[in-house]
């Protein structure tokens, strides 16, 4: 320190000490960021490295077969896409009805504050508890398991993502804008369709797709419930195979081609859910703009 | 300054000016328990315009939001007295509130463009009250964006969303949505408190327009714009009315001390 430097600028004895710290917490913080992206990236790296390996034609064409045949996964990919569409036609207007009345008509009521409490506690829970349900309710009692048993389940846990994200978009919206829709003249139900819904709708989008990533990769609730299948299925009412159950039964075969095959299935349900991210994060960012 | 606060000759004035297009009548209003209006008594003149000021939080706006019902919006407010409209009671339970909102429009604080074209937004509201043929509602369009100086910068955009456009345009649109539906009486709640001074001057040139055919009701902050747009202006203290009188008067020789503090910026 030059001499002429007034005695404010005396070196206070807690400053090392306070570097020290900071230091140290930049580092931790630095380190269990480390440890997060480095797990991604070996869980991507061995999935891309395995899944690529066994990606050709035949694996997105043929179903598949006994080990040995050049069977492919095109059943299950087929499957999971029918169980999956029709387990969101079923949520979509359950989730949104559920979700527009906790946000817009049940204005603290005790029935919305137990519906909304039961949405939560639905969000997490187990999805093998959900297939065991649907089992119960209908596999059990018609004595054969089915894509729509398979849907239900899919859909019972896309339901409360639906809910809970209809209805805090729905909270987002300015009062000034439902009030100037009331001003007009416009009744409750016209504002809240025409107006509300509306300039919401990015973010409810938002909310159905992101259910449909999280029920894609759900194997537990699809094993007592649509069982899988080794040929083409296309009948709701049998059966389906789908791309969780493929990866879990050939993940721990003796086969290489059918290990092959598991890492194939994983990747595509990874590029599916990737892609879905993707266009929520830019398709719907744009528009909102 | 010695007058009582409810002269009944501050009221009845002249046999000259034009009728009341609404009278309030003893109008107590209360949210919950809080008394937020005291048992207020005026008239808001047609084709001309009333200004309310006053420090925040004295009513103002709540008594605007009586004129259109907007507090039946919300459980726990309530208005007694009357506030008369055409020969009805306003605050009468069974009158048809999507009848009485198309007949009082309002133009909020913050201009609330609604997510939809700028032919949209305006063909929104009259369709809630009116089967316009394609080419009827076209007219109404250009119509009242004309009177609100919009359609010359707006014409080419219609099918555009009304969120592209700047705050002062929006706010217009706000004003153009709320007169194509035909009210009577236009409320406007600080309609320019968010826009720049330039907008502002505008929005004020149209009032002068717009209250050859409707009866307005301006809540404002803005001394200036009071002096400004106003015909009569109304002070407001605490819920209660101090002072109403012609706006030359309340800003050159107000009676009471209290509206004359105000205007001069000694309190609120």
């Amino acid at each position: 320190m030059s001499k002429t430097m007034g005695e404010g600028w005396r070196k206070d004895p807690r400053a090392t000490q306070r570097l020290v710290m900071d230091r140290l917490a930049t580092v931790m913080s630095f380190v269990a960021t480390a440890v997060l992206v480095l797990a991604l990236a070996s869980i991507l790296w061995t999935l891309l490295w395995n899944g690529f390996a066994g990606l050709s034609i035949a694996a997105l064409l043929h179903p598949m077969g006994p080990p040995g045949s050049n069977g492919g996964l095109a059943n299950a990919i087929l499957g999971s896409v029918i169980q999956t569409g029709v387990a969101l036609i079923l949520a979509t207007p359950v989730g949104l009805g559920c979700g527009i009345y906790l946000s817009e008509f049940g204005n603290g009521s005790k029935f919305a504050t137990s519906v909304r409490f039961v949405s939560d506690v639905l969000l997490s829970a187990p999805s093998i508890l959900i297939g065991l349900f649907v089992y119960l309710v209908l596999v059990a009692p018609f004595g054969h398991f089915s894509g729509l048993a398979g849907s239900v389940a899919l859909a019972i846990l896309a339901v409360p993502i639906i809910v809970r994200t209809t209805e805090d978009m729905l909270r987002l919206v300015p009062v000034a804008m439902r009030e100037a829709g009331s001003a007009l003249g416009a009744a409750h139900w016209r504002v809240v369709l025409f107006l509300c819904l509306r300039s919401a709708l990015p973010g409810v989008l938002t909310g159905i797709l992101l259910a449909l990533a999280r029920v894609s990769g759900e194997t537990a609730p699809l094993l007592f419930t649509s069982l899988g299948n080794q040929n083409w299925s296309f009948s709701l009412d049998k059966p389906m195979a789908s791309l969780p159950i493929a990866i879990y039964q050939y993940a721990g075969a003796s086969y290489d081609d059918w290990v092959r095959l598991a890492w194939t299935g994983a990747l595509l349900v990874t590029l599916g859910v990737l892609s879905i991210n993707i266009i929520v994060r830019f398709g719907f960012r744009s528009k909102q703009s | 300054m010695s007058e009582a606060l409810h002269d009944p000759s501050l009221m009845s004035q002249s046999t000259a000016l034009p009728e009341a297009a609404l009278a309030v009548r003893d109008l107590d209003f209360y949210y919950g328990e809080k008394q937020a209006l005291k048992s207020i008594t005026m008239d808001f003149r047609k084709q001309s315009v009333t200004a309310m000021i006053g420090p925040s939080g004295c009513g103002k706006s709540t008594l605007l939001r009586i004129f259109n019902r907007m507090y039946d919006l919300y459980p726990g407010q309530k208005a007694t007295g009357s506030v008369l409209f055409d020969g009805a009671n306003i605050l009468d339970p069974a009158l048809d509130l999507n009848m009485l909102r198309s007949r009082i429009g309002m133009v909020f604080q913050k201009p609330t463009p609604f997510p939809m074209s700028i032919y949209d937004n305006i063909a929104f509201g009259v369709r809630l009250h009116e089967k316009l043929s394609r080419s009827a509602m076209d007219a109404r369009v250009e119509d009242v964006l004309t009177r609100v100086a919009l359609w010359k910068e707006v014409r080419d955009r219609l099918k555009e969303p009304a969120a592209g456009m700047s705050g002062g345009q929006q706010q217009r649109l706000c004003i153009a949505r709320s007169i194509a539906t035909k009210p009577e009486v236009l409320l406007l709640d600080e309609p320019t408190s968010a826009l720049d001074p330039i907008s502002t001057a505008r929005i004020e040139e149209l009032l002068d327009e717009l209250k050859q055919d409707f009866t307005i009701a301006i809540v404002t902050h803005n001394m200036q714009q009071a002096a400004r747009c106003a015909d009569q202006v109304a002070f407001f203290y605490l819920g209660s009315l101090i002072e109403m009188d012609s706006a030359d008067r309340m800003f050159t020789n107000p009676r009471q001390k209290q509206t004359q503090d105000y205007i001069t910026g000694r309190f609120g």
